[in-house]
């Protein structure tokens, strides 16, 4: 597909004199890579953005765009300095020492002040008169210096306002901080144990009907197709609540207290799952080489023959591409495991966890970030393995 | 440890079950149709009547699984549904057809049917739009096939993640402030005032379908693709030969090829369109005007805990699929004329 | 052969299903400090005859919230009775909680903030009647005893009045946060009247700060801290006899009075100068990031009115009392109506009934759970019992003060409201007042959307 046939047309090839690559170099061409290498710019840098600033200090995260990641920038800061109970007597002079940035290595200190309103009054290495008595130095390392001649009684630290430099860091303290929070490997098990079976059940099921409804003749087939149809669009919110009192009602036959399993919520996601499945397979299958099928009747083969040993094969990768989606979309889902499988601690999915992590700590950007981040992790890794039938799945069927 | 590894030999346990139960049922039946059906014996009217018989029996084994999930998930809380609609708020009371007249008078209601409309021309042309173009820009540079997993990357993110990602874009600081959000730092950079987007009318809907548009058109754009790729080699060279430039390929002969494939998903982020929900949801809870049917829906069934009015807004949402069902089962029908 | 599967996969849903709670240690060794360990004891005493049996909790708090907090007073639950108690919450507790019981999965304790949310559950017969006698004792044993009688008293389902939920944890509302450096270093006092507050609103102005961090920005709840507002300022203007009306709507919201008071909050909040960021920052800032205006240098703003529980939002490492403090949103001197103090708390009732729960319910007017809590962080108690030399800290005894200290005491009105107006139009009217719609317009709104659920 990416020869230079295409943008030469009706001259042969050969005829050019050129490398064939460099017979791609003409201005459509160009244009071609521009345009496209803009639109996938646009559609990249959110996620790029939230790949950026996940990687970032999280001090610096929630005040300057993830953009300027690579700059220094400039904040003002304040810090407290210890009470009297901090100082030491060296030779009858009276000290308190510390580091406005506490363990913090990579800022440094342009100018500090005594007050809100000129936090940067005095460069840094500079010395400042005290109300308390003595002098202050703030070094460009952050470490300062409160000297006086008499023993410091102040029992309220006073504030020191400062200016500093932030150097470009990237950590993943965030990713750390995620990832040890209690449960989370828990959640990832959960997950991984509510998703698979919710993406395989389904497929068997889905395919026979889809084989059905495409290829085989019998009442009610194009209400059936219409009905697959209009199911997709049945918002599964509503069906919640006369489900779990369903699942409720049958645990009780059982003498269990709540229908709340694994089970229920593998059985929900296959049947929401279905229509889609059903859909898009049997648009897949209607679109197989209708001679086959034809001969392979012709030859007296019955159709769950030919079910199994050709039009399952053949659709494959069709039923990989679904179960792509369908792994996405129980992976990333909340609402279903959530009402289905409940919100104990030993029982909550990726999505939940995070959910759960970032609720009363809304305000914790670098969790956010982080967390995203993960729970897309597996998602996109299961995407790029089976990318590859993923195009080919799509390659013949959905030409009509 | 011990109830982990339970619950993973559980998980395993289940796909084992279910898949044997899979087989067992398929083959079962197929096999128990033909034995108790069989045609060896007979001869004449009699084997023509059972081979009938069984070719009208075997499309519904095949569908029987399919069929009962599907009554049991999803059209038995549909029936559920429309009952409840002709109900008051607890389930009690009979109230006819109440809830769809109280709708109709909502502002809320008619103001989320506006967005909804907005929703749906916009969002299914926008990304079956962006993903024709990148499909077919992708599928002739080398680097296509890069291009076109990061367009899809989006379609891999949840909704927990994606509002995430978008806060980075749409976040509003006061003038003067330092913008974290990246609009406005492009806004501020030009030298205007930042806008907090997500309140500003109107157009804070279109702000939260392009986060839609964002998503799908990574979907639209690699079964366009695929259907691209469908095309016959010859028949793109033919109409090079005949001295048509790329523009008169595209139109000519590329979209009227793939033409079924563009209605399919049409109509595929339509029914998504429909049905959204978490970024409204996410982003500003309908505020700001920004209202849509499946989040009023939402609010009135698991907010107010009105079933009668939430019901009703959900059986509205299923009678807007009715055009797009009917034009299934005309196709269904015309395919079923030709085979 | 379908039914094979199902039993099959039913019992591996089943084994995995049932997982034991982790047993927790005790946070506080038995018998020391100022706890009421005799009661802890007595308690235990009473129910002997619970060991080995289950307890579900559904609650509103959340991990990295005060989900720990609470685990620890579980955990002396568990350790009295040898009851296995399964805490759970979730992003939205209450619908799910709602989800619960309409669907019969309802754990068996259901603790939720909203009793307007309990109202209805009630009147669905979600809920198990704690009896007279238990009403008697939460009127006798709390402080403003009665009013939690009401707040927890609600129609049946067949449409008798019945006492069911407890109080347990509360909030205190009418505080403004400030940092006293700030405050010192600008000259800057802390006023003691609504006037005074106001005179300082615009002094600020003047010296060129820009005095209030307001932020209504809180996701699907969007809108919720100027409803805190509102009934703040309504306390101010009117008697409380006013304030029920309007809560149960005798007085309507597009009542001039109410018209009014929606009106002096847009005096705070949509006046350029008056807040950070200007009005448009106002709806978009997110709740929790609007206090951190307070510690930034230079101050953002100097004032910030939230409920008690928003020291979890200021930055790390922050000293209460001494980086930051709060003080009485003060009443009106012209109005003289006393020292109103809004204030919110969580309910607990019985949704599934075993002697367990209702030994919990009975735990729960035990001093010991509310003392465990009190000496961590965010828990304020009405419990008579309980020993205030259990605070954790001074900020806490400071807002128990205030509590005590109140001449009338009204619960958050939001959470007394239908959901629909309390959680729906009230939000979404204050969102449109912040944005572009007068005082009047909204209340007309929320007025009409009252209107059309009765």
């Amino acid at each position: 597909m990416t020869t230079a046939v295409e943008q030469a047309p009706a001259i042969p090839r050969a005829s050019t004199g050129r490398p064939s690559w460099l017979a791609g170099l003409t201005l459509g061409r160009a244009l071609t890579h521009l345009a496209l290498l803009v639109l996938v710019l646009i559609w990249t840098l959110p996620t790029a953005g939230l790949l950026i600033s996940s990687l970032r200090d999280k001090d610096q995260l929630a005040v300057s765009g993830w953009w300027t990641a690579l700059t220094t920038s400039e904040t003002q800061g304040v810090t407290r300095i210890g009470t009297a109970e901090a100082q030491v007597e060296e030779g009858g002079r009276y000290f308190i020492r510390g580091n406005v940035f506490g363990t913090d290595t990579n800022k440094t200190v342009t100018a500090f002040g005594l007050s809100n309103a000129a936090p940067g009054a005095e460069p840094a290495g500079g010395s400042v008169e005290m109300t308390d008595g003595g002098a202050i130095t703030v070094q460009a390392d952050g470490a300062f210096e409160w000297a006086s001649d008499a023993p410091f009684a102040h029992t309220r630290g006073p504030r020191i306002f400062y200016v500093s430099a932030i150097a470009p860091r990237f950590t993943i303290d965030n990713y750390i901080e995620v990832l040890t929070a209690s449960g989370v490997g828990r959640s990832f098990i959960n997950s991984f144990t509510v998703t698979i079976p919710a993406t395989i059940i389904p497929i068997l099921i889905a395919a026979f009907a889809a084989y059905a409804l495409a290829w085989m003749r019998f009442p009610f087939r194009g209400l059936i197709v219409a009905l697959v149809v209009g199911l997709l669009v049945v918002p599964l919110q509503m069906s919640l609540i006369p489900l779990l009192s369903l699942y409720n009602d049958i645990a009780k036959l059982f003498g269990a207290t709540d229908g709340k399993t694994y089970l229920g919520v593998w059985l929900a996601h296959t049947a929401f799952g279905l229509p889609l499945a059903i859909y898009l397979l049997r648009n897949y299958m209607a679109g197989l080489p209708r001679e086959i099928m034809e001969s392979a009747r012709i030859d007296g083969a019955s159709h769950f023959k030919i079910f199994t040993t050709m039009v399952l094969p053949l659709s494959f990768p069709a039923l990989a591409s679904f179960s792509i989606f369908q792994f996405l979309w129980v992976w990333n889902d909340l609402l279903v495991a959530m009402v289905f499988l409940g919100a104990q601690q030993d029982k909550l999915v990726l999505t939940g966890k995070l959910v759960s992590l970032l609720g009363s700590r809304g305000n914790n950007w670098e969790i956010l970030t982080a967390g995203a981040f993960v729970t897309i992790v597996v998602p996109l890794i299961v995407f790029f393995a089976l990318q590859r039938y993923f195009v080919r799945g799509l390659l013949a069927g959905s030409v009509k | 440890m011990d109830d982990v590894l339970q619950q993973l030999v559980g998980a395993i346990l289940a796909i084992v079950i279910a898949l044997a139960a899979c087989v067992a049922y398929f083959w079962g039946t197929n096999w128990l149709l033909d034995r108790v059906l069989s045609s060896g014996s007979s001869s004449g009217d009699a084997m023509t009547k059972r081979d009938n018989l069984r070719s009208s029996i075997r499309p519904w084994l095949f569908l029987f699984p399919a069929l009962l999930f599907l009554s049991v998930y999803l059209i038995y809380p549909v029936f559920e549904t429309v009952r409840l609609s002709l109900f008051d708020g607890s389930g009690r009371t009979f109230v006819g057809f109440g809830n769809y007249a109280w709708a109709l008078g909502d502002p809320n209601f008619q103001r989320s049917v506006l967005n909804n409309v907005l929703w749906l021309i916009i969002v299914p042309s926008m990304a079956t739009g962006f993903g024709l173009v990148i499909a077919v820009l992708a599928d002739r540079l080398w680097w296509g096939n890069i291009a076109k997993s990061l367009v899809f990357m989006p379609m891999a993110i949840s909704f927990v993640g994606a509002s995430v990602i978008w806060r980075f874009v749409y976040d509003y600081r006061g003038e003067g402030d330092l913008q974290i959000g990246l609009l406005n730092a492009i806004v501020t950079g030009l030298g205007f005032p930042p806008q907090a987007w997500i309140t500003m009318p109107f157009w804070n809907s279109i702000f939260l379908m392009v986060i839609l548009i964002w998503i799908q058109t990574g979907f639209a754009m690699v079964i366009l693709s695929a259907a691209l790729r469908g095309i016959p080699e010859e028949t793109l060279e033919a109409a090079r030969i005949d001295g048509a430039n790329d523009f008169r390929i595209f139109f000519d002969i590329m979209i009227p090829q793939i033409w079924g494939t563009i209605v399919v998903v049409w109509t595929t982020i339509t029914i998504v369109v429909l049905k959204v929900f978490d970024i409204i949801f996410a982003m500003t809870n309908g505020q700001w005007d920004t209202e849509v049917l499946a989040n009023l829906m939402f609010k009135w069934m698991f907010v107010n805990f009105d079933y009668g009015r939430g019901s009703a807004i959900a059986v509205v949402i299923m009678l807007a699929v009715l055009p797009i069902m009917i034009w299934n089962i005309r196709r269904a029908n015309a395919e079923q004329g030709t085979r | 052969m379908k039914l094979k599967f199902f039993m099959a996969a039913l019992l591996a849903g089943a084994t995995l299903g049932v997982v034991a709670a982790q047993a927790q240690e005790l946070k506080y060794p038995k018998g020391e400090g100022a706890f009421s360990w005799d009661a802890l004891q007595a308690f235990a005493d009473a129910h002997t005859d619970l060991a080995g049996q289950t307890l579900s909790i559904w609650g509103p708090w959340r991990e990295g919230g005060d989900q720990e907090q609470f685990l620890t007073v579980l955990a002396y639950f568990e350790e009295a009775t040898g009851v296995d108690v399964q805490y759970a919450s979730s992003e939205n507790y209450e619908q799910q909680a709602q989800i619960d019981a309409a669907a019969g999965s309802s754990a068996n304790i259901t603790i939720l903030p909203q009793p307007g949310l309990l109202a209805n559950m009630a009147s669905q017969g979600y809920l198990v009647p704690l009896g007279e006698e238990m009403a008697a004792r939460v009127e006798a044993e709390h402080a403003a005893g009665s009013s939690f009688v009401d707040l927890g008293t609600y129609a049946g389902a067949d449409g008798a009045e019945a006492f069911y939920a407890v109080p347990y944890k509360s909030d205190l509302k009418s505080l403004v946060w400030y940092s006293p450096d700030n405050f010192a270093d600008a000259g800057y006092e802390v006023p003691q009247s609504y006037e005074a507050l106001k005179a300082l609103t615009e002094q600020m102005v003047a010296d060129g700060n820009t005095p209030w961090c307001i932020g209504l920005g809180s996701g699907g709840a969007t809108g919720w801290p100027a409803t805190d507002w509102v009934e703040d300022i309504m306390l101010r203007m009117y008697p409380a006899e006013d304030y029920d009306a309007w809560v149960s709507n005798e007085l309507k919201f597009n009542d001039p009075k109410v018209v009014a008071a929606i009106e002096e909050f847009g005096w705070f909040a949509k006046n350029e100068a008056h807040v950070a960021g200007g009005t448009a920052a106002v709806g978009t800032t997110d709740f929790r990031e609007s206090p951190l205006g307070l510690f930034s240098v230079p101050p953002a703003c100097f004032m910030h009115h939230q409920a008690s529980f928003i020291p979890s939002f200021f930055p790390e490492g922050t000293v209460l009392g001494e980086d930051a403090d709060f003080f009485y949103f003060p009443a009106s001197t012209e109005a003289d109506l006393g020292n109103p103090v809004l204030g919110a708390g969580t309910l607990a009732t019985i949704t599934r009934d075993t002697p367990a729960a209702q030994a919990f319910i009975d735990f729960l007017l035990n001093p010991i759970s509310n003392e465990i809590w009190m000496a961590q962080s965010g828990f304020l108690s009405t419990l008579k019992a309980a020993n205030v030399e259990t605070y954790g800290n001074d900020t806490l005894r400071g807002e128990g003060e205030i509590l005590l200290n109140a001449t009338t005491f009204r619960f958050d009105a939001s959470d007394l409201m239908p959901g629909a107006i309390g959680a729906g139009s009230f939000w979404t009217g204050m969102v449109d007042f912040v944005g572009s719609k007068s005082a009047q317009q909204v209340g007309d709104e929320i007025q009409a959307s009252w209107d059309a659920i009765q």
